[in-house]
Formats: C-alpha cells, structure tokens, sequence
C-alpha cells in the first residue's frame, strides 16, 4: 500500500534465464575514476560478471535510459558468482578492487579503464591479482580492516557449515569453527569493536572479537590449514537473543547517527547497541527482501529502506515511516550510488536480472481501474428501456412466485416402461417385514432420449418410503443423439408399513446446451400388486366402505383378472388382498345392488385398493371416451377413524420434541459435568474426582439410550406418517366421490388437506393443515364478512388436534352442504350427511368406540343438520354444553387424552433410559452441580 | 552450484517449495544432513506460517467451556462480554449498527468482530448461522484445521518428521535445531501438544533462561485454553527481555481471559518499551473499540497513523468513525486516500458512494456504486444493492428502493436488514399482510436488531394484537434499552393492560 510509486531513472535487463540473490550486486568507484562516480557491478549465479556505468540523458521527455554503451565489461566465469564485493584487497595499491566468491574460489580483480579516443572507444580490463582456492563450500563473505589494519581490506569467508576462514589479502591467515552453527547466517564485520557480528542458528545474534578468533587455535599459531577438523570452541563476547532467523546485518557507522547494529529478521527489524543491548525494535506487517542504511540528516536517529515482498520500498526513520513507494518487483538487494548527473539513486535487482536506478518522487502509484463499461448516453431511448423493463417487473411482481418458463420443447426425454409382470427372481433386498420371507420386486426401464449430445447426466430414482430401488442414482457419461440410453431398476418393498401411494420419481439433470441446467422429472405408476397379495377374503373388518355406482355389478374375477390368486376358480363376489405385513383388505361386489363394499380392519389400508377398485371399474365400464360410468360415495365419512390417525402421527411428534427436549437437558448436564471435571484437572493440586466420572458415564449412558429412543421414535413417526399420508388420500378421494367435484376443485383440496406429510421439525402436517383449512374456511367457504377475517396463528406445534380436527369437519360439512371450493362455481345442493352408524362399528369393537361420538360428530348429526347455519353454530356449542355435564368420554376431551398419551409416551420413554439414582452417590453430586455451577 | 547453497538462497527468496524440493534430493543421498533438514522444516513452515498473534478466532466450544472468568456479572466498562456498559458510551445503536455482539461495526473486518458470544451453548448452536456469521463449534477444529492444513497434504512416504518417533529431549538440547524444529510442529504439523513437550523440555535445558521458549510455551498454553499458564509463562519472558511479541501475545491472553483493562495496561507497559509501536496500539485501539470507547479508540487509531501512515486498518476504522458521527466530508477523505493508496475494492466504492451521498456530491455517488457493483462478489453484492436501497429512499424513489432491496435478498437471502426496509415500504404501500411477513422474517434471522422487533410491535399494535406488539416491543427494548419509541409504545401497552 502506498500513495508513491519510485521513478525510474535508468533500468535495463540483465541476461537471460540468468537467477542473482543478495550478494550478486556492489556498488562502487571500481574503476577508480577521478570523478568518483559508482559503478554498479553484477555478477550471476550463471558465471557472468558485468558492470555497468549508466549515464542516461536528460531530454525532453524524460531520461533517456538505457543505452549498450552503458555497459562497461561483460566477462563470462566457469564458476558461478555467489557475491562480488569491492574493496581494499590489493596489497600493492590503495584502490579499489573487485573480490569476487565462487563456491570454491575467491578471487580478486582488478578493474582498469584504457581510454579512448572517443567516449565509446574506452575500453575496460579486467585483470586478476591473486585466489584463493577454498576447502569447503562458501556461503558468504565480508571484509575489512581486521585487527585495525589502516588502508587495507582482510577477506572473512564463511562456508555453508558454519567456518570461517580469514585472508590476509594474498595469504591465508586462518580457520575456526564457530559454535553451534548448522546453517550460516548473514555475518558482517564491525570495525570499531573489531568484532564479527552474526546471527547463528540458535537465532541469536553473536559478536566474536577477532582477537578471540585468532589466538583460539590448536596449534598454536603454527601451519594453520582450511582443513581443520576441529578447533577448540572460541566463545562469544556478546549474545543478544532475537527469536528470529536474521535475514540481513547492517553495521551503521555514520557520523550523525549512534553507533548501531541493525538486524534484519523475518518478522522485525532491531536495533542493537555495540553491545548488545536492544535500542528498539519493530515489528513487520510483511515480508521484507532486503535492508539498506543510509545516513541520516537529524542527528541520533537512523534511515533505512527496506525492500518488502509486496512491491513496496518502505522508508524508516528509526521506527517511524517516512516514505513509502511502489516498486515494480520485489528487489534481492539494493544499494545507494552516486552517479555523475545524479546523486543517491537507489539501485535495484531482483532475481530474475531486472536491474533499475531508480528515485523516490511524489508520482503518484496511480492504479487505473478498469473502465466500468458504460454505454452512449441517449436519453430518450434510456427513458424507452426503462419503461420497458418497469413494465416487465410490474408484470413479474404480480406473480407471487416467479415461475422459469419451460421450454416447448426439452433437451433430453425420459420415457418408463413399468414391466406388466412382477420379476421372476426377486430382486428385493434388505427388507424389514419380518412376516414376509420374500416380496415381488418389478423392474421400470428408463429410456434416456436426447436431442443432441448432452453429457454427464445424473440420473436418480426415488422410492418412497417404504418401497425402495436396488439402484437409486444413475450417471450417465453421455448419451447421443440417435442411441438413446436404457437403464433397468427394481422397485420392492422394503419398510414394513403401508405405502401411501405408488408412484416413483426419476428426476435426470443435465447441462443444456446453452449451459443452464435443466431438471426433467417424471413419475411413474405402479402396479398395485407389487404391495398386495391375493388372499382369502375375511368375513368381517372394523371398517367398511360402500361404493354406489350407476352400472349393474360384474363380478370381481372380471376386474381383478390378474389378481386372483386363491380365489381365482370363485364366483368373483369376494376377493382378498393383504398387504405385505400388513392387513387384509376384502372387496365385495354385490350381486344385486350397484355396490361394491371394502372391508378391512384399519381404515387407511384401504386406500390402494379402492382406487384400484374405481380406476380399474373405469377402466371396465368407460371403454373409449364417452362412456357416463361414475362412482360415487353415499356413506358417512369415515373421519372418526381418520382422526385417530392424526391423533397418532401428532402423537409421535410430540414424542419427538419431547425426546429431543430430554436429550438437550442431558446433554446441557454432561457438558456441565464436563466443565467441573475439567477443572478437577486442570487443578494443580490434584482433588478427588468426587465420583464425577461415575456422573458423567452415567449421562453418557443416558444419552445414547435416549439417542436409540429418538430413533425409534423416527420409525414410528414415519409409519404413522405413511398412515396418517394414506387416510389423507383415502378422505379426500371419498369426499371427491361423495360431492363429486371437478378436477380443479379436488386439486384445491389435495392442496389444502395435503396426503403429503413431510417429516420436519419446524411445521408439522397438523399446524399446515389447520392453517390451510382455516384459510379455505375463511375465503372460499366463507358464511359471512365476519368469518373472512384474516388473522394467521404462526406456524407452531399445537397443544393438541382438536382444532384442526374440528376445522376439518367443518371443512367437510360445509362442502356437504353444496359449497364450491373455487369462486364462480355454482353452489350445488345439499347432500345429506350421514353419521358413521354406531352400529357397524359396534359389530366387532368394544363398547368404548361406540361411546366414541364426540362434539364434532354432533355437529354433522341429522338433528341439527336441517336447521339454518346460523343456528347450527349455536348447535355445536349447545351439543358440548350439554354434553359435559353428563360426562364426557375421556378421549373426547382431546387434551385429556392426549395428555395420557403423551404422558404414556413420556414414561416409555423414560424406562428406556437408566435411572440416576440407581447409580452409588450420583444423585447427591447431581444437586451439588445444580447449585455450585457457575 | 552447491544444491544446499541453492536451498538456501531459495528460502532467502521465499520459494519455499523450490527450497524443500532441493533438501528433499539432498536428504535422499544422505538422511542425517542436519543442515538439510533444518532447512527443509523451516522451508515448509514458512509455506503456511501465520503470525500467531493474529489469529483469534475463538469457538463456541472455547467460549462456553470457559472457566477462567472471573466474574459473571462484570463492572461496567471492566468486559468484552457485556459492550456499552462503559461509562463514556458508545455512539448510539441508532445511529452506528451494531453487530450480533452487540458492538458497533467496526471499520474493518478481523476475526471475532463478527459474530457475538452467546451465553450459553444451546443458544450457540441456535442462533442463526449464516454464512456471514459462522463461527467455528472449536476453536481446534474449525478455523486451525483450515490453516494447518499442510499436515494433511498427502506426501508420496509418509509425513516428512514421524513426531511420534521423535526423541524430544535430544532434540531440546540442541538450541540450533530445536528452534526450527518447534516452529515445524506448532505451525506445520499444528500439533499442539507436542510442541508444548519440546517447548518444556528446551526451557528446562536452557535453565529457565530463554524468553523465546517461554513464549513459545505461553503459546501452546493458549492453544489448549490454559490462559494462566500462558499468563505465568510470559510475564517471566517480558521480565528477562522485553519484547514486542511478548506483550502482544500477554495482551491476547487477557483479551481472552476477558479482562481488557489488564490488556490495555500491557499494552501500555509495551509502549513504554517500545514508543510508537504500531501493533501494540493497534491493540489497544481494537480493545477501546470492542469497550465501545469510540474517542479512546480513534485517538489511538490517529497514534498508529502517525508513526505508519500506510495503516489501512487505522484509515479504515478512523473514516467509519466519521462517517457515524455525522462528518462524511472527513470520511471521505479518508477513504478516498485508502484508495489512493490502492485499496481497489467493493467495500471501499461502497463506502465512498455513502460518503458522497451523505456529503450531498451526488454527481459522484452512482458511479461509486456502479464500481462497488461492478466488484463486488458474491458475499458483498447483497450489502452494495442493500446500500443503493438506502440511497433510493433518500432520493424518495420507492419503486427503485423497492426493486434494490429485493435485489439484495436475491443475492442473500439472509439479509435481515433488507427484509426490515422491505417490510416498511410494504407498510407504506398498505400491504399489512407482507409487511408483517418481512418483519418476522427480519427478526427471525437477526435477534440482535432492534428495528424489525420495533417495526412489528408497532404494526401489531395498529391492527389490536396487543400480546405480540408488547412481546416484540419488549425485545425492542432489550436490544436497544435507549430507544424512545419502543419505551413509549411499551409504556401504552402497560397501561392499556392495566386498565384491562
């Protein structure tokens, strides 16, 4: 982040695919011109030195950059440059000289200038003066007026295993292991202590006396070797711990400036005293490349420039940033240079060869933002478009849901084959009826046509529960145009309930061609014998169902040709079918009347073969398209025995909350438990656990018994689902048969009183019934203004069913009474409403179902039914009024039952878990955690 | 070219991967190349290093398993956990939003300036968690996982250190190599408690004398939620060294140890130490900001710019102060020199076109926004449409307020903010019925605001439903206790009930 960004003075490319690293630049007089202006020298790891001598012109656009005759020599080494530094190292001479490290070789040049007669005629030698060649590998080296030495420069070469090596210019003074070292850090040598400074493995800055240095040695003095192989442990004079791998050492030795050591780190920057004592420090907000101190104007303090790995070149005044500028790379090293027309230009390399002069200038770093396509300004055809769209979002805004329009025509069509006949081999596996040894499985052929190539489709069938597929998800790697794809699933039972219906879902999704993806969905009947079995028909059930026609009998062989089974050589008066686990369900034709009678012991088994029964007698009798067959319904509506389905799904939710209650409480007392162990630990000294581990094995125990309960609980919930699913289904095909309505209107009531009960812990079918009859009741079937008032409960559980059942008779009766369940339809006739005969129920059951007329029953009963709906309300009213005293039946008060229910519930439940206090000294620790929690 | 040489100027030049290459090859030939491995294990930690005091993202686990609390009830002003009690008080919820904590925004997003620390664990794991609000259950499970994932990268042999066959008092004794070797295994590895064995074993051979390990200890010790231990540890390193790390991680732990006042004086003790050290200020000016000391903070945040000018975070959270005390022209200024200074995000545009807006440059305002929308992605589109909402009302255009907001809830339907404003122009349109729908819809998904709890209650009590206007009133007033309108309508209702 930076306002500035440095301005370019003069840069030029360095080789190719040739790689530097600090070390690989110098700045410096090297030729020894009179004028004194630096020299920038590089050399690679590729082996080739260079030096440049920029001298860009001034014109009018700027400076010229760069030009060849910048480059002063170019010489091409066997070895690879590891650091060129310029110096001292002639013995013979004051001037300035190139040292130059190769991994086993030091060597030292001398760079001379011969002039021309022309300024491009002048011509640079490059001659070697002495080398050195070393033992071990080198990793760096430094230099300077080791043990005080006036006008000469000593060479300190550190290799990679942590020795130094000292040359006193053409001779080789010595060699000494530095303590401690694994991978050498970046040394540097400090003249006013006559010291090396370096920042060791152990991340600790070190500073050796050269003295120490010196005399440490085995042999006293006498035939010093590079290859040492051991050396006595020369001791540091100081030691400054930076927590920290160094990066880079400065030694500042400006005039203005306090004598200091600046340590460049990963993460900081410190400054320490000559003697190791920390001035300040600052911590790093990034990853900094490279340090360079340079003097300072106000006294005492220090600048420095560090390079970052985030382009930046970050400018401090001791800990205080002064400046900050762009860069266009991230630099390996750079250095301060005077040239001839420029003073204090700051070079740059980095790693790849980019080498820039460059300065710091208040250009800002002006980051151009992509320009935001924008079109021609034309106001009028802007003012056209956006009434265009307005239009286009009132329309859409009218429609509640925004509905994608579909396609005439689709990419990829799926067609199903349901096979006639039950598989031959079963393919069914996993089931869990535990009285059926085997259940028929049928297979479905899935043809995958496409229009074009379409790729990668996903394929997947589902069954609802309790059938299910030896196969659900497909993929499909492609399917072309002409070979259509053919996939072979089996759908069996599996579960061991009732189905509620007996379609399946196969839904492919792909990708069309224009890349949206599209879903096609499709469902597919199935044959009812896949869930039945011919059996023989049992003489009396519970429940009865009488279906009128307006077509003389026929026998049932005629209907039900391929589900005969036993009865198949009877007279087609009786047949019996049995669910896989489940019960038997007869159906009686009779002879002389148009009636068909179904008889089983539950109400909601019912279900599948009574739509068998219409559809297939349809199918009979409506042979082509005008045939004027029509069932119909003329009996009580079997709602008695519907709400008891409700009452039982509701029940086993409200066993669900209840376990999961249960299961929170536990749990919130486990990870109390777990707290005050916790802290039993932690504790220094260590207290007895006071039988806080029995407690919490005890709760873990608990819990899982009470995780199995919820489990349970599902099942139930599930199969009571699928029942309370069928009857749903099984009412409301009844009530379409009883007043005979039109496709629309059974669509508004399958909408309403949805057979789809899905499992879900926020709403539940009761509360999304109540709400959708009580909607229906308060628009569409509305008495008065009065009753259209709107005012929606939240969606909660309810405390009990009574509500919704009663809305649900009201439902019933007021479309009995002729209303229309869409506007516009004529209002038909009052259709009598008959109650269940006490009398057919009382057959088989105990007395106590007989007793079972409850106050909503009253409401349909004939004597009130005749008088005018206002009256009837009160009806209702006065039936309950003088009913209680005289006591009402127990399961008629739907919150007493269901109280006892819940409460059977709660105690089965609760016998599944193991009781707290059965368990030595829990019950007592128990109360102490409730109180001592804090 | 020596290849370890090379490894090493890789590493000096952040290629780590090149670097750990190379020692790998090296450590084939010869496997107890000390030097090699050393460089391999520093190599691969500075792949995922993450400065550790930067990362606080504190699980629900943490929060609520928390036993180092000193009181439940705290002092006001003495807490993190109960914002706004200090006695300077913050700017008003009215003006600045608050976040689920209960704090004000801040100007810049750091972990835990999110989400807020609910009392207890059911209420956690209850309280809506969106994608803008998730918080991890642990502390070690969430968030570390993520950033230690490099231990889980699969290596063609096995992981390149069995730490399990490590023989850790060996390694201790060896000062060069055991530095590197806990910064592997504490970053790396993230192994907690072997790092914390190394760290033990290296301070006893060190005699008790090296403050790294010590803080090195302080941080395991935070890891595993021993914050006294962590408290002890570093405490004696700043007694044998003073450094800025040091007193970071010390005020962390009493961040976390919920005693700010304690953090804020380490903080001080720092800067006596070290003048002008921007993180230690900017700790303090974080902690001044959670306390809801808004002048304390920005003082500081002006401190920190001082001695680094380039502070995004210091410009961003001076520009939101501003922009909430009624000053967008001064604002302004600071944003624009974030983006000068290269911030080119859609936060940024977002926040620019509101401080044009309200400093009446409306010339300039749409084409911020159009930047902020042409930038912004999937996370930020919904808060910039939510935005251009506001500015729609300003200008009076209901059709276009309408339109932008539900253009916010299609990019995110859990902005509960947009549901709040849709509800109100709803309202103004006569529709009760989805007024009422968007109100409950806000409040379900934002407990923590004020105004769709207000907007309900007053809603519910023009149509007569007394009992829900005085329940969502009441939690009007919970959420914000300083709101007139929510007091005066649950005074009413009090006294309609009364006289009832």
């Amino acid at each position: 982040m930076s306002l500035f960004k440095t301005r370019e003075w003069w840069s030029t490319s360095v080789g190719e695919a040739e790689e530097f690293d600090n070390g690989c630049l110098c700045v410096a007089n090297i030729d020894n011109e009179s004028s004194g202006s630096d020299k920038v020298i590089l050399g690679s790891y590729q082996g080739i030195l260079r030096v440049y001598n920029p001298r860009p012109q001034k014109t009018e656009s700027g400076w010229s950059g760069y030009s060849p005759e910048d480059v002063v020599l170019e010489q091409a080494f066997q070895q690879p440059i590891l650091q060129v530094e310029a110096g001292k190292f002639s013995s013979g001479s004051e001037n300035l000289v190139l040292a130059i490290l190769h991994p086993r070789k030091l060597s030292v040049y001398s760079i001379s200038a011969i002039a021309g007669s022309v300024a491009h005629g002048s011509q640079y030698k490059c001659e070697g003066l002495y080398e050195h060649n070393l033992q071990r590998t080198v990793h760096k080296f430094c230099y300077g007026p080791f043990g005080g030495v006036k006008g000469k420069d000593f060479i300190c070469v550190q290799s990679m295993d942590g020795t130094i090596s000292i040359f006193e210019q053409e001779s080789f003074a010595f060699s000494r292991f530095l303590p401690g070292a694994l991978l050498p850090g970046p040394i540097k040598y400090v003249p006013r202590l006559d010291s090396f400074v370096t920042v060791s493995s152990a991340w600790r800055v070190e500073c050796y006396k050269y003295q120490v240095l010196a005399v440490a040695s085995d042999s006293g003095g006498k035939d010093e070797t590079q290859n040492i192989r051991s050396g006595k442990r020369v001791t540091f004079d100081w030691s400054f711990d930076i927590g920290e791998q160094g990066m880079d050492i400065a030694v500042i030795a400006f005039p203005q400036a306090p004598a200091s050591i600046l340590i460049l780190g990963e993460r900081s920057i410190c400054c320490l005293t000559e003697t190791g004592k920390l001035r300040y420090m600052k911590k790093l907000g990034y990853d900094p490349s490279c340090l360079l101190p340079y003097a300072s104007l106000s006294e005492g303090t220090i600048n420095y420039i560090v390079a970052t790995h985030t382009n930046s070149l970050l400018i401090y005044q001791d800990v205080t940033l002064k400046w900050a500028a762009k860069t266009e790379f991230t630099p390996v090293q750079c250095q301060v240079a005077n040239f001839k027309e420029l003073n204090g230009v700051i070079v740059m390399l980095n790693d790849t060869g980019r080498l820039e002069c460059v300065y710091l200038g208040t250009d800002p770093a002006i980051f151009v933002p992509p320009h935001v396509e924008s079109r021609e300004l034309n106001y009028a055809k802007m003012d056209a478009e956006m009434a265009q769209l307005q239009k286009r979002i009132k329309e859409k805004g009218q429609k509640a849901v925004i509905a994608p329009n579909r396609k005439p025509e689709e990419d990829l069509q799926v067609n199903i084959h349901v096979s006639p006949n039950l598989d031959e081999m079963s393919m069914a596996t996993g089931v869990e009826i535990p009285e059926e040894d085997s259940v028929p499985s049928i297979q479905l052929r899935i043809q995958v046509k496409a229009r074009m190539l379409i790729d990668n489709i996903k394929l997947e069938v589902h069954a609802p529960w309790p059938l299910a597929t030896n196969r659900s998800d497909y993929s499909i790697p492609s399917v072309e145009p002409n070979t259509p794809a053919e996939l072979f699933v089996s759908i069996f039972q599996r579960g061991n309930s009732l189905p509620a219906h007996l379609y399946v879902q196969i839904s492919a999704s792909y990708q069309s061609a224009t890349g949206g993806s599209r879903i096609t969905t499709l469902r597919a009947a199935l044959p009812a014998k896949l869930v039945i079995q011919p059996v023989l028909p049992v003489k009396s059930a519970l429940h009865k169902l009488t279906i009128d026609t307006n077509k003389p009998p026929i026998s049932l062989n005629d209907i039900f040709p391929d589900m005969l089974g036993e009865n198949a050589g009877g007279q087609g008066a009786a047949l019996g079918f049995q669910f896989f686990g489940g019960p038997v369900v007869t159906v009686l034709a009779s002879k002389t009347s148009q009636r068909y009678r179904l008889q089983c012991d539950r109400l909601e088994a019912m279900w599948i073969p009574l739509k068998e029964l219409v559809s297939r007698l349809n199918q009979h009798f409506n042979r082509g398209k005008y045939g004027d067959f029509r069932a119909s319904f003329d009996g009580s509506l079997p709602l008695q025995e519907y709400y008891e389905l409700v009452d039982s799904h509701f029940e086993c939710r409200l066993g669900a909350t209840k376990c999961s209650e249960m299961l929170a409480q536990r749990a919130s007392q486990f990870r109390v438990i777990e707290r005050r162990l916790l802290t039993r630990f932690k504790d220094k000294t260590p207290t007895p656990l006071q039988n806080l581990d029995t407690l919490l094995e005890g709760t873990f125990r608990q819990i899982l018994a009470l995780g199995d309960a919820v489990e349970q609980n599902q099942m139930a919930e599930a199969v009571a689902a699928n029942n309370l699913s069928c009857g749903t289904y099984l009412l409301n095909f009844l009530i379409r048969l009883w007043t005979d309505m039109t496709d629309e209107e059974f669509k508004v009531l399958e909408n309403a009183v949805s057979p789809v009960v899905s499992e879900s812990a926020e709403q539940g079918w009761q509360e999304m019934t109540d709400a959708a009859v009580t909607h229906l009741l308060r628009t569409v079937l509305a008495k008065s203004a009065k009753d259209a008032a709107v005012n929606p409960s939240p969606l909660s559980i309810p405390s009990d069913t009574g509500k919704v059942k009663k809305h649900i008779a009201l439902l019933c009766d007021r479309l009995g009474k002729g209303a229309r369940l869409m506007d516009g339809l004529a209002e038909k006739k009052e259709r009598t409403i008959k109650l269940p005969t006490p009398k057919t129920i009382s057959e088989e059951a105990d007395t106590e179902l007989s007793e079972e007329s409850n106050a909503v029953d009253n409401v349909i009963s004939p004597n009130f039914r005749s008088e005018k709906s206002r009256k009837k309300k009160r009806g209702v009213v006065r039936a309950v009024e003088e009913l209680a005293p005289l006591g009402l039946p127990m399961m008629d008060k739907p919150t007493a039952g269901l109280g006892e229910l819940s409460e059977a519930k709660n105690q089965k439940i609760r016998s599944m878990v193991p009781d707290l206090d059965d368990m030595s000294g829990g019950g007592d620790e128990e109360n102490h955690i409730a109180n001592g929690d804090s | 070219m020596d290849p370890l040489f090379l490894a090493y100027s890789y590493f000096r030049r952040r290629k780590f991967k090149e670097s750990a290459d190379i020692c790998t090859k090296l450590l084939e030939k010869n496997p107890y190349d000390q030097a090699a491995w050393t460089l391999k294990t520093r190599a691969l930690t500075g792949q995922v290093y993450v400065d550790e005091v930067d990362v606080d993202e504190e699980g629900i686990a943490e929060m609520l398993m928390d036993d180092n609390a000193i009181a439940n009830v705290s002092r006001p002003g003495t807490s993190l956990r109960k914002p706004g009690t200090s006695s300077q008080g913050g700017p008003s919820q009215g003006v600045r939003p608050t976040s689920q904590s209960g704090r004000p925004l801040s100007g810049f997003v750091r972990p835990g300036t999110q989400g807020g620390r609910p009392g207890t664990m059911e209420q956690a794991i209850r309280t809506p968690r969106t994608a803008h609000t998730a918080r991890p259950v642990t502390s070690s499970s969430g968030r570390f996982v993520r950033l230690g994932t490099a231990s889980m990268l699969s290596t063609p042999d096995g992981p390149f250190i069995n730490l399990a066959r490590l023989n850790f008092s060996k390694y201790a004794a060896r000062p060069n190599l055991a530095k590197a070797l806990f910064e592997y295994i504490f970053h790396h590895e993230n192994d907690i408690r072997n790092a914390l064995e190394l760290a033990a074993l290296a301070t006893e051979a060190n005699q008790y004398k090296d403050w790294w390990w010590k803080v090195q200890l302080a941080k395991c010790y935070y890891r595993l939620g021993m914050y006294r231990d962590a408290e002890t540890q570093l405490k004696s390193a700043i007694k044998q060294q003073e450094m800025v790390d040091t007193f970071l991680h010390l005020g962390k732990v009493y961040v976390r140890l919920d005693q700010p006042l304690t953090a804020v004086e380490t903080y001080k003790q720092g800067l006596e130490k070290f003048p002008g050290e921007t993180t230690l200020l900017t700790g303090m000016a974080r902690i001044y900001e959670g306390l809801t000391e808004m002048d304390n903070a920005v003082k500081l945040y002006k401190d920190v710019l001082h001695f680094d000018n380039m502070h995004v975070e210091a410009v961003a959270c001076i520009a939101t102060h501003h922009f909430y005390t009624d000053q967008p022209e001064v604002a302004l200024k600071f944003y624009r020199r974030l983006l000068q200074m290269g911030v080119y995000n859609a936060e940024l545009f977002n926040n620019l076109g509101l401080c044009c807006f309200y400093a009446q440059q409306y010339d300039m305002t749409l084409t911020c926004f159009e930047r902020a929308l042409s930038l912004a992605d999937e996370a930020t589109v919904s808060d910039v449409w939510f935005n251009l909402g506001h500015l729609a009302l300003g200008i009076c255009d209901h059709n276009l307020a309408y339109q932008c907001f539900r253009l916010a809830l299609s990019n995110n339907n859990d902005h509960a903010e947009a549901y709040n404003n849709l509800g109100v122009l709803e309202l103004k349109r006569g529709h009760v019925e989805a007024a009422r729908a968007f109100f409950q819809a806000a409040f379900v998904i934002a407990p923590h605001m004020y105004e769709p709890h207000y907007n309900f209650a007053a809603l519910a009590d023009q149509l007569g439903d007394l009992q829900s206007s005085y329940v969502s009133a009441r939690r009007a007033v919970e959420n914000y206790p300083n709101h007139t309108d929510s007091q005066e309508l649950l005074k009413q209702l009090r006294q309609h009930f009364s006289l009832l």
